[in-house]
């Protein structure tokens, strides 16, 4: 197995031997200060710099959701965005949008990890596939009973495998998105997050609305819920360490934070420190054994060395949040 | 009959008929001004040059803070002011650009009117800024006109640019087909299912901007001309429907300003340009519309003068799409959801009331209904009457946009900062049910105890005359020349308009500004029953001898209404009609259900257009002037004696 697609992005996995740390990279839109106006202040991609600042990354484009890197070639991203996919082939120097009138309102994308032509991504309006590495991409709505989407995740153990989020609960292809079956014990309500374990594929995690955290433990293939501190709330972050396997993460409106250390078995609220309890994204970080980053709606990016007990100040405050993105540097 | 065939002509200023108005449709009132071709067309001709005129006097080389884009473009176009223009110009161009769409058309605006008269200067920051600025498309479908229609003329004056000479990384040519691609098919959904963004008196001006910029400047002569027949089309819609140049009728999109003095909107300067009707407004969108060359097929103007009323008019919309919680009523156009919208106006010349059957149609701004009357001037006039269920969830904020659950309201308040209030006067709900047949209409609701404004409001503006609540349980006034009878079904309170202070304070966001000048006086009659409703009738104040006349006259009509275990009416209107309603149930007129499923997209004695046609055939007297969008085609035709 090629070392360099375990780096991809979203695995959160260092290769061996790697010695590059991923560049930080949070998808906003700056919201807190959008007075009389439909539209933010700002929005895009912000990058962290080694001094702990933001800098802006990419058009700004309203809608950015989140960015893929190609996992061979980190030259090669892909913005999801209120627009349609803006691609770049030079490390963000240059851009082409590469979807056409009729792909809007893009909030997930994936590279196939396994054969990354296979790009996947989820749409609001229905999911799309692209077989040249998002330089084109076609419909992928085959066998969706609703068309909402809004996360998608591609199996890092077999190729042509993803995970869709939907109004409909969470959907599975093994064929490269060509058709998409539903996942039996799915939750029945739509899928705000999804994640895969970069230690232990099998384990898979789950942010939903009004129905709260969800498990699975055989790759998908079957779900339960989890944490009844938070069975009924709106869940849009959920992560999962890569360096611990035991450690996960999940955040929502009015439910904060709240971990678990012993591979869902149990969950505590690590909301106290944080100036509000809504939270939109979290991330382990893969650089940082232990650091998780979470941010919460307009009042900023917080980092917590100690699952959550303590936090600190990570700065974009006013920021709406949708993704936080961890790329390595990996040149063809 | 004569029958004359127009294929790819551009715009049909040409005399290829000289018609007398007289011979189609009798004489036409002393009022009336001549209705013949040239008549009309002169007429036009000359209020275009005033618009024109004064769009070019705002420049001034000693002020170069004076003028928008489009007054620049206007100058460039005529070669005048041409200094003043391109200082003007470069001081407009110095920021970085923002506002997207809404910087796009001015810039494209400048970039064809004014391309003769464009310096290099002037014309490499342009390419610049186009290489630069990423426009965002937007979300709602006007933005989508504005921006598809500015990039594909921009990109046809870029000609041959690369992808590297542009914001979004594509060629000139990838850039003019995609826009092609979505305006064809946003021309095809409107004329087979309906427009979704419909009727809205506001924005109306958003797509006579686009199609002006296709009309006056696509270079491909089949394109143009579609673009020219939209306006067409669109200008019926709004033809059919007006008052004196008031846009009336259910309306998918209003401010509260715009609900509370209806003619301070786009749609007014358009009657006034295009028909001569109500007052004159200097509006960026009819400027645009002047310099395109667009000249409007005399036929509207006769249909906005002298069409004969009373009349019914109908006309089948659509929401906006439905990305979540579409519901079992929806339809799939393509892979996009969305549900009929059934309009129906009765058209009197005194006034119009008009509907559409309520539920969630529009996010954010939709007006359901109104009554609006005749006004001379009508432009601080408050000739409205309506009600409504005010209505915010996350539930329909999540079906129309795709935000999340829990902060959806609240962005949505942040530019329309009415949509969470109590006492907001433009709302979709999903516990309303209208229907009207002729004057008459009836309302029903039903509530959940959850809902998050329990009530309904009904405005009683300050330009209504002799409100009387009758001992019978109905309520009178007058408006103008209209007498109007409410009937509601549960008792309410009368409050005023600014009753929480909410529109007061500016809700609404910078289109409500000035709320003293026009919001105080009104009255809203404010009813907080579960299951209700009302029954409106209006009648022509010269139908009756006296307003007793009109008030025994209602009283004396049948009425059975019960509010339990849902709203449920009987009614016998005027014109001796039995209208049936009951909440979640098919209406019916004298037994017989409204047979939505055969409603047209356009039906009035001026129009006809059947559901998924792409054709629409306008009508006065003996003329016809059919739209044919499938084969790109006008046939005019007028029946001999």
């Amino acid at each position: 197995m090629n070392l360099r697609l375990l780096a991809s992005l979203f695995t959160f996995v260092l290769p061996a031997g790697a010695s590059t740390p991923a560049q930080f990279y949070a998808a906003v839109a700056m919201t807190k200060a959008q007075k009389n106006s439909s539209t933010p202040t700002d929005s895009g991609l912000y990058r962290r710099e080694a001094d702990g600042t933001w800098v802006h990354f990419g058009p700004r484009i309203l809608g950015i959701g989140s960015l893929a890197a190609h996992p061979a070639d980190s030259a090669v991203l892909l913005i999801p965005s209120a627009d349609g996919v803006v691609r770049s082939a030079d490390g963000g120097h240059t851009w082409r949008k590469t979807t056409g009138w009729n792909v809007l309102d893009v909030r997930s994308i994936a590279f196939d990890p396994l054969n990354p032509t296979q790009v996947y991504a989820a749409t609001q309006w229905g999911p799309i596939r692209s077989a040249d590495a998002g330089a084109t991409w076609q419909p992928a709505q085959s066998g969706l009973a609703q068309l909402y989407t809004q996360t998608i995740v591609a199996d890092r153990t077999q190729s042509g495998r993803a995970l869709l989020g939907t109004e409909d609960g969470i959907y599975v292809t093994t064929d490269a998105a060509r058709s998409w079956t539903r996942v039996a014990s799915s939750p029945p309500t739509t899928v705000l997050r999804l994640a895969q374990s970069a230690v232990d594929p099998r384990l898979w995690l789950a942010g939903t609305q009004h129905r709260g955290a969800w498990l699975s433990h055989d790759g998908g293939r079957s779900w339960t819920p989890t944490d009844l501190g938070s069975a009924a709330a709106n869940l849009y972050a959920a992560s999962l360490n890569p360096h611990d396997a035991n450690q996960l993460a999940v955040g929502g409106w009015g439910a904060g934070v709240r971990v678990s250390t012993d591979r869902g078995a149990t969950w505590q609220d690590r909301s106290a420190g944080l100036p509000v309890k809504h939270v939109f994204v979290l991330a382990f970080d893969p650089d940082t054994q232990g650091r998780l980053w979470a941010s919460t709606f307009e009042e900023g990016t917080f980092y917590s060395d100690d699952l959550g007990r303590t936090w600190r100040d990570g700065g974009l405050y006013g920021a709406y949040g949708s993704d936080f993105i961890f790329v390595p540097t990996v040149l063809r | 009959m004569k029958t004359f065939r127009l294929v790819f002509s551009r715009i049909r200023s040409s005399t290829l008929f000289i018609v007398s108005a007289v011979a189609l449709a009798g004489q036409p009132s002393p009022a009336t001004p001549s209705l013949c071709d040239a008549d009309i067309t002169r007429r036009y001709l000359e209020r275009r040059e005033t618009i024109i005129t004064s769009a070019i006097a705002t420049l001034d080389a000693a002020d170069t803070a004076k003028g928008s884009y489009l007054d620049v473009a206007a100058a460039l176009q005529r070669g005048d002011r041409r200094a003043a223009a391109l200082a003007r110009l470069a001081l407009l161009n110095a920021p970085t650009p923002n506002g997207n769409m809404f910087w796009m058309y001015p810039m494209a605006a400048v970039v064809t009117a004014g391309r003769e008269g464009l310096d290099a200067a002037s014309w490499a920051r342009i390419q610049e800024l186009w290489k630069t600025y990423w426009p965002s498309r937007g979300d709602t479908e006007n933005h989508w006109a504005i921006y598809y229609a500015s990039l594909y003329v921009v990109a046809q004056a870029f000609a041959g640019a690369g992808p590297e000479q542009w914001f979004n990384g594509q060629s000139s040519t990838e850039n003019m087909a995609e826009s092609r691609a979505y305006l064809e098919h946003w021309m095809r959904v409107t004329t087979t299912v309906g427009q979704g963004e419909y009727d809205s008196p506001g924005y109306i001006g958003e797509y006579v901007v686009p199609l002006s910029l296709l009309a006056g400047w696509a270079e491909d002569a089949a394109f143009r001309q579609k673009a020219c027949m939209m306006l067409d089309y669109i200008f019926y819609d709004y033809a059919i429907e007006q008052l004196n140049g008031q846009y009336a009728g259910a309306h998918s999109r209003v401010y509260p300003r715009q609900v509370l003095q209806p003619a301070q909107v786009a749609a007014s300067s358009f009657g006034w340009l295009l028909f001569g009707l109500g007052e004159r407004q200097p509006r960026g969108q009819a400027l645009l519309l002047t310099l395109s060359g667009y000249t409007p097929p005399p036929i509207l103007e006769r249909i906005a003068r002298a069409a004969a009323r009373p009349y019914v008019n109908r006309e089948l919309k659509r929401t906006r799409w439905r990305m979540r919680h579409a519901g079992p009523d929806a339809i799939t156009v393509g892979d996009r959801r969305t549900v009929p919208v059934y309009k129906y106006s009765y058209v009197d010349r005194d006034f119009v009331l008009g509907s559409s059957q309520g539920g969630l149609l529009q996010p954010i701004q939709q007006q359901t209904w109104n009554l609006r009357w005749h006004v001379d001037q009508p432009l601080d006039a408050s000739n409205t009457f309506f009600a409504v269920q005010p209505y915010s969830s996350p539930y329909e904020g999540t079906m129309f946009f795709g935000a999340d659950w829990d902060t959806v309201t609240e962005l949505i308040a942040r530019s329309k900062a009415d949509y969470d209030s109590p006492d907001k006067l433009a709302s979709g709900s999903p516990h309303e049910q209208v229907f009207q047949h002729g004057p008459a209409l009836i309302g029903l609701y039903d509530l959940p105890p959850d809902t998050r404004f329990p009530h309904i409001i009904t405005l009683f503006s300050r330009d209504l005359r002799q409100v009387t609540e009758d001992a019978s349980g109905w309520i009178f006034a007058q408006g103008g020349p209209v007498y109007i009878a409410y009937r509601p079904l549960a008792a309410g309170t009368w409050k005023p308009n600014d009753w929480t202070g909410h529109l007061a304070g500016g809700a609404g966001g910078f289109i409500s500004a000035g709320f003293k000048e026009w919001g105080v006086g009104h009255r809203c009659y404010v009813s907080g029953a579960q299951h209700n409703g009302y029954v409106v009738q209006v009648a022509p104040v010269r139908d009756f001898t006296s307003y007793a006349k009109f008030q025994d006259a209602v009283r004396a009509l049948p009425l059975q209404f019960s509010t339990s275990p849902m709203a449920a009416v009987t009614f016998t209107a005027l014109d001796g009609s039995v209208l049936h309603a009951r909440y979640g149930a098919t209406p019916t007129v004298n037994t017989k259900p409204v047979d939505y499923a055969a409603w047209p997209l356009f039906a009035s004695p001026s129009g006809w257009a059947e559901r998924g046609s792409q054709q629409l055939e306008l009508r006065h007297g003996a003329e016809r002037y059919r739209l044919d969008f499938e084969h790109n085609v006008i046939t005019h035709a007028i029946a001999q004696p």
